[in-house]
């Protein structure tokens, strides 16, 4: 019987080489500084602690527990026939959660701890709507306001998600918004501006800025977002009954992907097994930051209103095509996940959108789960690697939501 | 050469706001502070606070001929330490080091190398040691454990750690719990912290953390217009030493 974790798992502590720490620019206000304006003080403590393992508080572990978690770890015996050549694929399932991903698991202790710090409403940003949702959840149990910007093209397209979010008590804005001067000079420069999630963190911060017992919260790159997740890799390292050979997850920010495998990677670099485990990070060939960005000091946001974080980088005004649905749009990858691609403990593989999605129908056609098309982007990498590998051999990936929502971009390949 | 514990430390940016104010200033804190920093003003203070950053823009020499206008930083303190990037200094350790020694430092800490320039601890520490000074390090609350033990292990005047993200900029961490976690890793090796220390609770809780030496730079500077008031600071601080 596998238990909902004690404790988050910090990988900081355990890289190869040391995180850079943040960095304001030379021009403008501190961008550190404006940390302790807008985000839940736990969260920043959390940011910077040393502390290998963070201890789960009681009310954040009972909520995880109402919410579905563990969450379950299956084996794709569908999938694995349609391959046809004795590789055993197994998943761990986070869109058996109520918001369909991953995300609460996040979302759960950020609106909590921005609570205990007297908040009465809470302000992000998203882009498929997985993290709005998340959030909606999350201060609906915990009993605060949400007020989520979502990309402008995923607001047209997902329709549904934003009525959820709205059934869970949400505002929901599209971004470009006309409520932030950030949204406001988007539009003006480009009244068709797709939006992006760097832009709409902007305008999330902004919105945070403009009234009191707001705070913002992140919804992936920062490093405790991605420690926050490292449940399900603590869970998963308790479920599969074997050692895998390959554990892969798809990226957009990162922390789908660090939430299962940093827990594996961490006992690597300690010597504490998996040595021969392979970790595979995929992401969009539309924000293909980890195979071609630059490792760099960068701005989580368009607006430039966060400290500047070192990653990979497209830059922090790259803006995604418009044509492409499939999620993962963000410039940039969390700085740990930056670090470990750099290092090459962890590959990175870029997939274009058809290419995911039609592996997302393969998934969905033997294993009767409609994947969300970011996690397609895995299960591409995992059917690829698996016709290469040999009989025997174990893969993990994320499958890090579901694709009920997502009809729009199945669209295109079905 | 060690440190007494426990200490008190002060980070001043040599030359600035001008030479005569800089002496002046070292004249002042004599016998008010156990170590001093001397930075050494760079053009790219990359990981400082907005003050700190100031001095370094507005010090009236640049480089090392900034450190040089004192020649023997010995007659202020028993243990001067000199502070700058090493992102300025790569290709030119040897004669860093020369001159650190030629006015009586006995270290260099360089922010940056760890972070940035990983691959040049083993050079960095033997430059060092063959120019008679003593290797120290700057690490974060994030630096890994295993880096950490390793850097103990060179035998270093102290280990620095940053308690916040940059200089001078306060925000809600458990400062204490790094300190005391950083101290579990590195054993007896002279633990120095500071970043935004400007009360003399902070320095005793941050002693009873496990820190040997506490340095204070931001809100020193920020009072350096009124040597009287700056020196007042010191004094307060002490009054956290146990």
């Amino acid at each position: 019987m596998t238990n909902v974790p004690t404790h988050w798992y910090n990988i900081a502590v355990d890289l190869p080489k040391p995180l850079p720490p943040p960095m304001d620019p030379y021009e403008g206000e501190s961008r550190i500084t404006l940390l302790n304006r807008i985000m839940p003080s736990e969260l920043l403590h959390q940011e910077f602690t040393a502390l290998q393992y963070v201890p789960i508080p009681e009310e954040v572990r009972d909520i995880y527990a109402r919410l579905g978690r563990p969450t379950p770890l299956r084996r794709a015996r569908g999938l694995e026939r349609l391959i046809g050549n004795g590789v055993k694929i197994y998943y761990k399932f986070e869109g058996a959660l109520p918001g369909g991903s991953h995300k609460l698991n996040t979302a759960v202790p950020q609106v909590y701890y921005a609570f205990r710090d007297g908040a009465k409403e809470v302000a992000t940003e998203t882009g498929a709507g997985q993290w709005g949702l998340a959030v909606s959840i999350a201060a609906a149990l915990i009993g605060v306001k949400a007020t989520v910007f979502m990309t402008k093209s995923s607001f047209m397209s997902k329709r549904q998600r934003v009525l959820f979010m709205r059934t869970y008590g949400a505002t929901v804005y599209p971004s470009p918004s006309e409520v932030t001067k950030y949204g406001i000079e988007a539009l003006k420069a480009n009244p068709n501006h797709p939006g992006s999630l760097g832009l709409a963190i902007s305008e999330a911060i902004d919105y945070t800025l403009q009234g009191e017992g707001r705070r913002y919260i992140p919804g992936s790159v920062l490093e405790f977002v991605l420690m926050h997740q490292t449940v399900i890799g603590q869970e998963a390292i308790e479920q599969i009954p074997e050692e895998p050979d390959l554990v892969v997850g798809c990226v957009g920010g990162g922390s789908n992907f660090a939430g299962l495998t940093y827990p594996f990677i961490g006992a690597k670099l300690r010597g504490e097994g998996f040595e021969g485990t392979r970790f595979l990070a995929v992401e969009s060939k539309a924000a293909p930051k980890l195979t071609q960005g630059r490792y760099e000091y960068d701005f989580p946001d368009s607006g430039g209103l966060l400290p500047m974080i070192r990653m990979l980088t497209l830059g922090h005004n790259y803006v995604p095509p418009p044509s492409h649905a499939a999620g993962l749009r963000y410039h940039g990858a969390a700085p740990s996940l930056s670090l470990l691609v750099r290092e090459g403990i962890v590959e990175a593989r870029a997939y274009t959108q058809e290419e995911a999605l039609e592996a997302g129908v393969m998934f969905a056609r033997s294993e009767g789960i409609v994947p969300a098309p970011e996690s397609s982007h895995a299960i591409r990498a995992v059917i690829d690697e698996a016709r290469r590998m040999p009989k025997g051999s174990v893969i993990l990936f994320n499958l890090s939501g579901h694709g009920l929502l997502d009809p729009d971009a199945y669209e295109r390949v079905s | 050469m060690g440190i007494s514990r426990p200490s008190l430390g002060l980070y001043l940016t040599a030359t600035y706001p001008s030479i005569r104010h800089f002496i002046e200033v070292l004249n002042g804190v004599r016998g008010l502070v156990d170590f001093l920093e001397i930075g050494i003003p760079t053009g790219n203070p990359k990981y400082d606070g907005p003050v700190i950053r100031v001095t370094h823009h507005g010090a009236e020499l640049k480089g090392l001929e900034a450190v040089k206008v004192v020649d023997d930083y010995g007659r202020y303190s028993r243990v001067p330490v000199l502070m700058g990037y090493v992102a300025d200094y790569v290709d030119s350790l040897n004669e860093t080091a020369s001159v650190a020694r030629s006015v009586n430092a006995v270290s260099i800490l360089f922010p940056d190398l760890i972070f940035d320039y990983p691959e040049l601890i083993d050079r960095y520490v033997e430059v060092m040691v063959s120019n008679g000074l003593r290797p120290s390090f700057f690490i974060s609350s994030k630096t890994p454990y295993k880096l950490v033990k390793r850097l103990s292990e060179y035998n270093p005047l102290f280990i620095y750690l940053g308690l916040y993200a940059a200089t001078g900029i306060k925000l809600p961490i458990y400062v204490e719990q790094n300190v005391t976690t950083i101290r579990g890793i590195i054993g007896d090796t002279f633990l120095v912290v500071g970043f935004a220390v400007n009360n003399p609770d902070m320095v005793k809780s941050l002693i009873k953390a496990g820190a040997d030496g506490v340095v204070v730079g931001t809100a020193f500077i920020q009072r350096m217009s009124n040597l009287e008031s700056a020196l007042s600071l010191l004094k307060w601080l002490r009054g956290g030493l146990p």
